[in-house]
């Protein structure tokens, strides 16, 4: 793997887990990616987690079927385990 | 040592990586480019030095990225 991109590049058309800023996790089937970052996913959920304080932490869960996030929330991303 | 020195002698070996919410990021260090977009390679995230997820391969985007440093014990 000569450039960090190759890994997205070999995710394609897999699910894939992007952590993004502000506590949201998104896990979809990744179509497309470009040098910033930008992703477009399928068959997304999103998971939203907020800490407030002197509370537990709740988690909201929400279906999208298309998505295009922007690349400059994303923190991380993983492709599903090559067996 | 030159910082792309460094960084050209910590590849293939072991990091830990730090980003700028904190959370901690520890594994074999696969590839690097000039953004310090990063592959991990048996990745394991630690928020508040607790240990909270694995991952097998994950890409972080470079300017997230606090520092890298060899991990204890994994000699350069």
């Amino acid at each position: 793997m000569e450039n960090p991109l190759d890994l997205l590049r070999l995710a394609l058309n897999e699910r894939v887990v992007v952590k993004m800023r502000g506590e949201r996790e998104l896990a979809g089937k990744l179509h497309a990616f470009d040098q910033h970052l930008n992703l477009v996913l399928s068959d997304v959920e999103e998971t939203i987690t907020v800490n407030e304080v002197d509370q537990e932490p709740t988690t909201t869960t929400r279906k999208l079927d298309m998505l295009f996030v922007r690349g400059d929330g994303v923190i991380l991303c993983s492709p599903p385990l090559r067996v | 040592m030159t910082p792309s020195e460094f960084l050209a002698t910590v590849l293939g070996r072991p990091v830990e990586v730090k980003l700028d919410t904190g959370v901690v990021y520890k594994g074999v260090l696969a590839s690097l480019d000039g953004f310090m977009n990063l592959v991990l390679e048996q990745t394991e995230e630690f928020v508040n030095g607790k240990k909270t997820r694995a991952y097998g391969d994950a890409f972080l985007r470079g300017n997230n990225v606090t520092y890298i440093s060899l991990q204890k014990g994994a000699a350069a």
